[in-house]
């Protein structure tokens, strides 16, 4: 049924309604609020101090090891690891409170730390009888020399005992996100040159090959079958997502095994049973279960989101398993039915002239074609923000080429809109002047309402919905732009607005000991990254 | 739960406000100190990481240590560096004085060694303090005046408390010369000109140190939680000082106010958890709001055995830090938080203590609310309609 965009006020002021769509949202925006609320008031502060360091290679292997069901992570090192560690950042909302460890000494930086672990391995099987108990060397361990890996041969113990290399020493450098943001860029252009490289892992990664080398079985391979990485239960819409694509997948005649590392050890053990990997992070796991037991892998990348890009992912999926065809057909009826249901919001849209303001990403083009030809706004001005490469530390030459291969891959689409690379708060203004909206996919009040008083539309939450591996995001993301153009916005005050903030290192405050913070990081960080690449050869 | 010798140096030495700490560790020691500190003042962020990787670890981390220490001396404008030396470079052996004396450096530079291996939190503390003590000069005593010792900058209520307990003496016609750790290099290089150093649950070791050094003679005492544990720092401060006592007699009326609700709480079962402070909570929620103390451990004690210590109590309410959601969630009964590490609750207003007389107001309500806002007091119990 052909609906148009009747207004329906409920109530007046406050709380005005659109006439609700006929296909029930299922609560996933609700579900993007509420993780972005209860989650993500550690989570996107946590983002923030970034600016100032890293943490730990160790908390991201606690963070992944705590996604197991009846898996304990066992800290090999001294107190002070397992004391901060418990609050890694990807999981600040829900502390992980079982972290026993092995509490080193300085007697035991002497002789070793072995037989501590060898005892402490029986005492964490005996408190909490686990499935599974992960080992997490520390530098302290790492530096000692321990033979970690000789240890849990040694012990017999009912449940698996599983090495992962997670010393805090042997972390990423600063060099290799610059250099990955770089082929990004290249690859916008050509998806085909994407780059298939990984980062050095940060705990996550590691965790994840071990589960493949020292845990998994050998399993008849079942048609049709398919395991899904997650990057834990926590991520943003993690559990609607999951429903929508096990959904399509149902439609498409493919199971899902489980996701990685979110299940049960038992589940982790039968994961080769599945036909096909989906890889949303890094690769190396996925190479070595191809190695060990033969299952092929599909990487979620960049340009799978979208109507056209969803649709690309599921015939890929589909391609793989050798259901092209009737897989197919059940893929294009769902993403004909979202695009029915998404229809009354673009005629709603193209009433009005719009000017978007985003920050450049390793997706931002993706993003923009999303606003622009699956939501067809019509985007007068888009207006690029390099804040956060910069904040990111990621080097001048190689934003310069991103912003480069972003404008040429937009005029490739012939999107049609001016490029406006960081505007000024004045040029913001002119441009706000010369459009009915100006949407923001990042927090930018304190910025644009302060002196300007431009009233931008905040969609940093809801443009989550966009990076779904599904249709219904973006029809929720249609529905919720609609209701708030149609409700108009409050002229608002907000206190943090009151503060002076870096224009360059935005949401940092313009306070010289936090800029200086965040220089000494930086340069610190980049030289690690510099002698680490003339030692490997890449730079 | 105890978060080992590095964890309490950076807390004592981060409370020289104006100073710069240089963590000379792998970037995960760093991360997590800032973590903890941040969570109630975020703009404060006075700390830079040497970033030991595996070059410095095969190598040595001195290179890496002179160049942060050359970098650190352009940018910050502050008169204090203190770099703190954690696990790795203590195992491979840096020469960290021996960087420090080749720089030229316009700044006062003082290291702390604190492997987190070498010792518990306190002893980081300790430690540190005395290390940072080379920084004071011999001043003229100020009479009836006193040096707060023991506090961190990120301890929960921190900043009320230090307010408070500073408009009490202040009342009594005293003067706090420095909080040690929570002042400036000035305050704290003048700290000698006390007459008096008050020690509160930690920081003997610096007590002792500015004794010997300075003669400045000092008192252990309570940290003054509740009407009578205030009355008693009051007064052994000004018995020490033969100063009289000018406080007004506590305000019961906001007591009165609930005094059903206390009559209601009389004899609740609750245990504490914490560092320094928490024998002295027990104490007040024991003696003056008539609760019956269960279990009461410190951080160094085994948590497990906590745990399963209160798991086989009958406590009601439990006492301590964010650490213990978990057993609270478990057991389905209020936390209240109070003590080191905060980090699921905020303080940013500097008149709601829990220390002092205010503090004892402020407490009690705190704990009135936790009790009556518990969402889950009924969970899992079924009443029966007559329709069902």
């Amino acid at each position: 049924m052909e609906i148009d965009v009747e207004v329906d006020v409920k109530t007046a002021g406050y709380g005005k309604a659109l006439e609700p769509r006929e296909t029930a949202s299922n609560g996933v925006l609700q579900n993007v609020f509420r993780d972005r609320v209860f989650n993500g008031i550690y989570q996107g502060t946590t983002w923030q101090f970034h600016r100032y360091g890293l943490n730990c290679k160790l908390s991201g292997s606690v963070y992944a090891v705590s996604e197991i069901d009846g898996a304990i992570p066992l800290i090999h090192g001294p107190n002070g690891c397992a004391f901060h560690q418990r609050l890694t950042p990807r999981k600040m909302y829900a502390p992980i409170y079982n972290l026993p460890y092995t509490d080193l000494d300085e007697n035991d930086v002497i002789y070793g730390g072995e037989e501590k672990l060898r005892k402490k391995i029986y005492e964490v099987y005996h408190r909490f009888h686990p499935s599974l108990i992960a080992v997490l060397p520390t530098c302290v361990s790492g530096l000692v020399g321990d033979d970690v890996q000789g240890v849990i041969t040694e012990v017999e113990v009912p449940c698996d005992v599983l090495y992962v290399p997670s010393e805090g020493f042997a972390h990423r450098s600063r060099e290799s996100l610059d250099l990955m943001m770089r082929d990004f860029a290249e690859s916008w252009k050509d998806p085909t040159r994407s780059p298939a490289y990984d980062l050095r892992g940060c705990g996550h990664e590691e965790v994840m090959f071990s589960l493949v080398d020292q845990l998994m079985e050998e399993q008849d391979i079942v048609e049709n079958l398919v395991n899904i990485e997650s990057f834990g239960r926590f991520t943003y819409g993690f559990e609607s997502e999951l429903k929508e694509i096990k959904h399509i997948f149902g439609e498409m005649g493919v199971s899902v095994n489980l996701t990685l590392p979110t299940c049960t050890v038992a589940e982790i053990k039968r994961a080769p049973a599945a036909e096909l990997n989906i890889v949303t992070r890094n690769i190396r796991w996925a190479e070595r279960m191809k190695e060990k037991f033969e299952n092929d892998y599909l990487r979620k990348w960049f340009f799978y989101f979208g109507f056209d890009g969803v649709e690309k992912f599921y015939h890929d999926v589909a391609s793989k398993l050798g259901l092209d065809g009737e897989a197919d057909a059940a893929v294009k009826k769902e993403k004909k039915q979202a695009l029915g249901e998404l229809g009354r919001y673009q005629r709603m849209f193209a009433r009005d002239d719009f000017a978007v303001s985003t920050q450049g990403f390793f997706f931002t083009p993706y993003l923009v074609s999303m606003y622009a030809q699956d939501l067809k706004l019509p985007i007068k001005y888009l207006c690029v923000d390099t804040q956060l490469l910069k904040g990111l530390n990621i080097s001048d030459v190689t934003i310069e080429i991103m912003m480069k291969n972003m404008e040429e891959a937009f005029l490739n689409w012939d999107l049609g809109f001016e490029v406006v690379m960081n505007p000024t708060l004045d040029e913001m203004s002119e441009i706000a002047k010369k459009v009915d909206h100006v949407l923001s996919d990042r927090i930018t009040p304190p910025l644009y309402e302060k002196g300007g008083e431009i009233g931008m539309i905040d969609i940093s939450t809801t443009r989550y919905l966009l990076f779904r591996t599904g249709f219904s995001g973006i029809v929720e993301f249609g529905e919720y732009l609609a209701s708030v153009l149609h409700r108009g916005q409050t002229k608002r005050k907000p206190i943090m607005s009151r503060f002076d903030y870096d224009t360059t290192y935005y949401p940092l405050l313009a306070d010289p000991m936090c800029m200086a913070s965040r220089e000494m990081w930086f340069t610190m960080w980049g030289m690690k990254s510099k002698k680490e690449l003339r030692e490997t050869g890449e730079g | 739960m105890d978060g080992g010798k590095f964890f309490g140096a950076f807390r004592a030495c981060s409370g020289i406000q104006d100073a710069v700490v240089l963590t000379h560790v792998p970037v995960g020691c760093n991360w997590g100190a800032a973590m903890f500190k941040s969570t109630s003042n975020q703009p404060d962020i006075r700390q830079a990481c040497t970033v030991m990787h595996e070059r410095e670890i095969v190598f040595g981390g001195e290179e890496a240590l002179r160049e942060a220490l050359v970098r650190a001396n352009r940018l910050y404008n502050t008169p204090l560096f203190v770099v703190i030396t954690g696990d790795a470079p203590a195992i491979i052996g840096d020469d960290v004085e021996g960087v420090i004396d080749s720089v030229t450096l316009n700044k006062e530079v003082v290291c702390v060694d604190a492997a987190g291996f070498k010792g518990t939190m306190r002893k980081g503390y300790e430690e540190a303090l005395v290390r940072l003590a080379q920084l004071m000069k011999e001043r003229t005593v100020i009479k009836n005046s006193v040096n707060l010792i023991g506090f961190c900058p990120d301890e929960f209520k921190v900043d009320a408390d230090v307010k408070e307990l500073t408009r009490l003496l202040n009342n009594a016609g005293i003067k706090v010369n420095c909080v040690i750790s929570k002042c400036s290099l000035d305050e704290f290089v003048n700290a000698p000109a006390a007459e008096l150093n008050v020690v509160m649950g930690q920081g003997t070791e610096l007590a002792e140190h500015m004794k010997k050094e300075f003669g400045v003679p000092y008192l252990e005492v309570d940290y003054p939680y509740g009407l009578e544990g205030t009355a008693d720092f009051i007064n052994a401060i000004c018995e020490h000082l033969h100063a009289g006592v000018n406080e007004k007699k506590p305000d019961l009326e906001p007591f009165k106010r609930i005094y059903l609700y206390l009559h209601e709480l009389y004899g609740t079962p609750v245990s504490v958890i914490g560092d320094s402070h928490a024998e002295h909570m027990a104490r007040f929620l024991d003696s003056e709001l008539g609760f019956d103390i269960e279990v009461l451990a410190g951080n160094e004690d085994d948590y497990f055995i906590f745990e399963q210590n209160v798991r086989n109590s009958n406590t009601t309410i439990l006492f301590g830090s964010s650490f213990e959601r978990n057993i609270t969630s478990e057991l389905r009964i209020p936390l209240v938080r109070f003590t080191y590490p905060v980090f699921d609750h905020v303080c940013v207003y500097d008149d709601a203590p829990y220390a002092g007389f205010r503090g004892a107001v402020c407490l009690t309500e705190t704990i009135l609310n936790a009790v009556m806002g518990f969402g889950d007091k009924f969970g899992g119990l079924t009443i029966k309609t007559e329709e069902g």
